[in-house]
């Protein structure tokens, strides 16, 4: 007859809200129980009064035919509310009072734990930022990327552009995608050059298909998307603007729609604003968009070899991800096999949008150390808590000996304990989340050596995946520094830890044990932390402090990107940047100035070379894979104004131009690796590429003009950090002019003050001109490091807060033990132990742990260095041995220093005062 | 909450015990001890209800909803909690009895032809 189980559907939410209600007022609750059972008691009695029994008797009888109100109580208590909840409730409770209690506990506790926590949820942010956002598209989960997937390389060309001629076919045959569309960024580095805004400038834009933003699922703020048909030839001079370049450019004035912009010179009309959430590092870095359109050489088969696009598509309801990947792929061999001179080894890949940003993320090793680093300092936090609760638990053994004796359960005793610690973590865990906003903050003015760094910087912050991370750290914390402690307290026999006096000498050797243990594996920690810190650190040093050859400093450095069909004819270029040189010559600040194609310390682009009188080597074979060299087309001057040093032959001049003799100066990479008795007066021919080109898309044939080389320079790096010299050639820009160069200005005064004049000599030779990219040379070495300086800033100190904390969690151990050791020592120093022989013997009890802790830390570092080395590119380790030797001394004394001082207070209390105190 | 309301000392069968509190409330609101005398009275002392056990019982009704409670002066002007039925109080009480009738014909029918 089980009552209830029936009743109308939503009866349990009226007893919930009752049982709610409970919980603002158990008291009320045991209060008015208690009352209306006692009238009930009186009342009976009366009664029984009545009936003629004895007052004794009535109340005694009243009492029995009632039962017990204690257990009637707690057994109308606990319909209200489940045991363990109230318990919970009650714990924390509990646990509140004691941190009041004891409040340098308390602090030193959540402060410890909020630095743990907090270093963590930073080094999260980051990774959520880079990686684990959703990107900004409607439903990401359906949206997928398509690439072409080169079958024959490595994993980067699983990730290849697509040709006009497969996206079509694709998009054609695809039965597993609602719809395809393709963006194509813009050449070089994906910048256009706007015009017609307050100044001109170059911003990231690409052309896309017409149903580009359908595709994503992105409505415009303002006026509208591309129609369809807007695609074609004829009708694609409109644009549609991105909210934060409208912004910037436009003052967000909604009557932008229908203006005319200049794009590349040429004119297009403004249709739209798109949100400014639309953006992403790898996949949506476009500010502004125009309509793709392909051209016939593009369609032809010759463009199906042409892998430009970014193609998305996304998926029909029901079609799965695996599906997709399949039936591309089919397509795929059918194009491979109809087109083979172009499509021969070319299959199809296809990857969620958050796939594709792991994959192309090259950050990975660095976060993955990272992560491993603040975890450590987590780890030793943790333990730093378990000591602390250890030593404060000892001193609550009789507490928890009385509610043993008074028959709390020991899982009881445990879950109390626990929920101590869970309060503890909670706490430090919210304080952690304010030092994470503080610390991002910092970390985000560290972020600046390159446009991808600074847009993470700008998206750095704590979002809902690092709230929820921070929680599950906090949680799993508490248990963590909670769980060994709470057992440990719990399993101790109440009636000896009742009769166990202060007084005892002996006490808890096991827990001193697991102490002791706690303290080792800090110092292992720390000492492997540190090592890797030490290793990082060493790797920035010894790149600022390889020789750059040439002289960085007092050179500022801008690129200009010649646009529109004026700056198409050669002649234009060169009158241009000639004009440029001339008006910055004139100025009494700069020393010399010069224009390159390639800055030092960019990766340069790079050009394939013949040898005058050395068969060409097979296409793809080995040697045709070394004739690659770093392409440079500079102008006169630009040796002597870097300051590069020449080592034979001659600079350009002035009088090697288009109608001269073709000239080429290489550095000694080259001279060294390809000519071994002389390069001066050697011949060889290049075809250049646009950028680093990959090996197979370079012509096998080369039109064969031979330059003489009338030159051999110092070599000079691509990226800090380089450990071999690549082969360099360059040629004058006279004989090789390009509409986008690098200004390299030697000034006499400080360079960044010289920014304006800089612009000032390029407007006054063209106002439409942007000038960008203005940086030193100084930091243009800097921004090569790729965040390597943030690297090694991070780890050195995630190291260092590593090392204090161990050093304090051994200080306050040693102190602790020290001070239940007092008594001990005031009897041996009355029986005449000398102070020395006491400090040593504090001293020798704790070398144990020292020693095994640094052991330990010692032997996992050494594999550090292969770790750094498999996992970064250009790793410098010049000094290894030697911090790996060193370090783990530093880590001994440090933690013997952290022994030394409370066993020297404790040898100098007076016996007769030790002997006192209990 | 399926802990049984009182041990085996309990004379009145398992299960009983909310029909019989509902029971007596059907008639107006009533104090804890109220429902007590009640029980014993219109049972001629048959049923012997460990008194106590009425409050956690009552406890749960005030959870499910099936009673209100109300502190009123008694006719005997004391402070005392009142627990008055309310519609879904009565629904269940209709429930159980039919239940109860169920079972019970069920158990008559068994000891009659076995």
């Amino acid at each position: 007859m089980t009552a209830g189980k029936r009743g109308d559907g939503m009866a349990w939410l009226g007893e919930l809200g009752r049982r709610l209600r409970f919980f603002g007022r158990s008291e009320e609750f045991h209060r008015e129980l208690d009352e209306e059972m006692r009238t009930h008691l009186e009342l009976k009695t009366r009664t029984h009064l009545q009936e003629g029994l004895a007052p004794d008797e009535a109340r005694y009888a009243a009492r029995r035919e009632f039962g017990n109100p204690l257990l009637l109580r707690e057994q109308s208590r606990d319909f209200w509310v489940h045991r363990w909840v109230e318990q919970f409730a009650a714990d924390l409770r509990f646990g509140l009072r004691m941190l009041v209690v004891n409040p340098g506990f308390a602090s030193v506790a959540v402060l410890t734990l909020a630095l743990g926590i907090g270093v963590n949820s930073v080094i999260f942010s980051v990774i959520s930022t880079m990686l684990l956002r959703k990107p900004p598209v409607h439903d990401p989960d359906r949206l997928m990327m398509l690439f072409s997937r080169n079958l024959g390389a490595g994993d980067v060309a699983s990730r290849s552009p697509v040709s006009p001629p497969d996206f079509l076919d694709w998009r054609a045959e695809a039965t597993s995608f609602s719809a395809i569309t393709a963006s194509s960024s813009f050449e070089d580095d994906a910048h256009v050059t706007l015009s017609g805004g307050s100044e001109p400038e170059r911003v990231p834009g690409g052309e896309v298909s017409a149903n580009y933003f359908e595709v994503l699922g992105v409505s415009p703020l303002l006026g509208r998307a591309f129609l369809p048909g807007e695609d074609r030839a004829g009708h694609d001079r409109v644009m549609v603007l991105r909210a934060d370049l409208w912004k910037r450019s436009f003052g967000g004035d909604p009557r932008v729609l229908g203006r005319t912009v200049k794009v590349n010179g040429e004119a297009y009309t403004v249709i739209g604003v798109m949100p400014d959430t639309l953006r992403q590092l790898w996949m949506f870095p476009e500010q502004l968009w125009i309509p793709l359109t392909f051209t016939p050489a593009q369609l032809s088969a010759a463009g199906r070899a042409q892998r430009s696009l970014s193609v998305f598509g996304r998926l029909k309801p029901g079609a799965s991800e695996v599906q997709a990947r399949s039936e591309l792929g089919t397509i795929a061999r059918r194009i491979a096999a109809t087109h083979p001179q172009s499509s021969k080894d070319w299959g199809a890949n296809v990857l969620t949008l958050q796939e594709y940003a792991i994959q192309e993320s090259s950050a990975g090793p660095a976060l993955a150390f990272l992560m491993a680093a603040v975890g450590f300092v987590l780890l030793i936090a943790c333990a730093n808590l378990a000591n602390l609760l250890l030593a404060r638990n000892a001193n609550r053994h009789r507490e928890f000996a009385i509610r043993a004796a008074l028959g709390a359960g020991r899982l009881r005793v445990v879950r109390q304990l626990l929920s101590e610690c869970l309060l503890l973590a909670l706490l430090g865990g919210g304080l952690g989340l304010l030092f994470a906003t503080w610390g991002l903050h910092l970390l985000g003015r560290l972020f600046n050596w390159n446009e991808w760094s600074i847009l993470i910087a700008e998206q750095l912050s704590i979002d809902g995946n690092v709230l929820l991370f921070t929680l599950a750290v906090s949680l799993v914390t508490a248990f963590v520094f909670g769980l060994a402690p709470a057992f440990q307290l719990s399993r101790r026999d109440p009636n000896s830890a009742l009769k166990e006096g202060s007084r005892s000498t002996t006490a808890g050797r096991e827990h001193h044990r697991l102490q002791n243990l706690l303290v080792a594996g800090q110092l292992a920690l720390s000492l492997v932390l540190l090592v890797g810190a030490g290793l990082f650190v060493n790797n920035f040093i010894e790149e600022m402090r390889s020789k750059p050859g040439m002289n960085p400093h007092h050179v500022l450095t801008a690129t200009i990107s010649l646009t529109g069909k004026f700056y198409q004819d050669p002649a234009h270029q060169l009158a241009f940047f000639q004009g440029v040189l001339h008006r910055l010559a004139d100025s009494p600040e700069v020393d010399s100035a010069a224009v390159t194609s390639d800055l030092p310390y960019t990766f340069p682009g790079r050009a394939h070379f013949l040898i005058e009188g050395r068969p060409a080597s097979r296409r793809d074979s080995r040697d045709w894979r070394e004739s690659f060299a770093g392409y440079f087309a500079v102008s006169p001057g630009y040796f002597h104004t870097t300051q590069t040093p020449l080592r034979a032959g001659r600079e350009f001049t002035p009088a090697d131009d288009a109608s001269s003799n073709p000239v080429v100066i290489v550095n000694e990479a080259f001279a060294r690796k390809f000519f071994s008795n002389g390069a001066l007066g050697g011949y060889i021919s290049l075809s250049p590429e646009g950028g680093p080109a990959t090996a197979a898309e370079l012509p096998n044939s080369q039109q064969a003009s031979w330059r003489r080389i009338v030159g051999v320079v110092g070599d000079v790096n691509e990226y800090v950090g380089q450990t071999t010299w690549r082969p360099h050639v360059f040629v004058p820009f006279l004989q090789a002019s390009d509409g986008s160069m690098d200004l390299v200005v030697r000034v006499r005064t400080d360079p960044a003050a010289f920014a304006s004049s800089l612009r000032q000599a390029v407007w006054g030779v063209d106002k439409d001109q942007p000038v960008t990219n203005i940086r030193t040379m100084d930091r243009v070495l800097h921004d090569s490091g790729q965040g390597d300086d943030v690297m090694a800033d991070l780890m050195g100190a995630f190291a260092v807060i590593a090392l204090v904390m161990a050093a304090v969690g051994i200080y306050g151990l040693i102190g602790y033990l020290v001070g239940r050791r007092t008594h001990e020592l005031g009897v041996r120093m009355a029986l005449g132990a000398r102070r020395r022989e006491v400090l040593l013997l504090v001293l020798r009890g704790s070398t144990p742990m020292i020693v095994a802790g640094v052991g330990v830390g010692f032997l996992i570092s050494l594999a550090l260095p292969r770790l750094i080395n498999a996992s970064f590119q250009g790793w410098v380790s010049i000094h290894s041995g030697w911090i790996l030797a060193g370090t783990p001394v530093a880590v001994l004394l440090v933690a013997l220093a952290s022994c030394y001082f409370p066993a020297r207070r404790a040898s100098e209390v007076e016996p007769t005062v030790a002997l006192r105190c209990d | 909450m399926a802990k049984p309301i009182h041990d085996s000392k309990s004379e009145i069968p398992p299960g009983t015990l909310y029909m019989l509190i509902l029971k007596t409330l059907e008639a107006g609101p009533r104090h804890g001890y109220g429902i007590a005398q009640r029980i014993h009275q219109l049972s001629e002392d048959v049923l012997q209800v460990e008194e106590g056990s009425l409050y956690p019982a009552l406890q749960r009704m005030l959870i499910k909803g099936w009673v209100v409670a109300e502190w009123k002066t008694s006719e005997t002007n004391r402070r005392a909690r009142f627990y008055r039925l309310t519609p879904a109080g009565r629904k269940q009480l209709g429930a159980e009895v039919s239940e109860f009738d169920r079972v019970m014909q069920a158990i008559v029918r068994v000891l009659e032809t076995a």
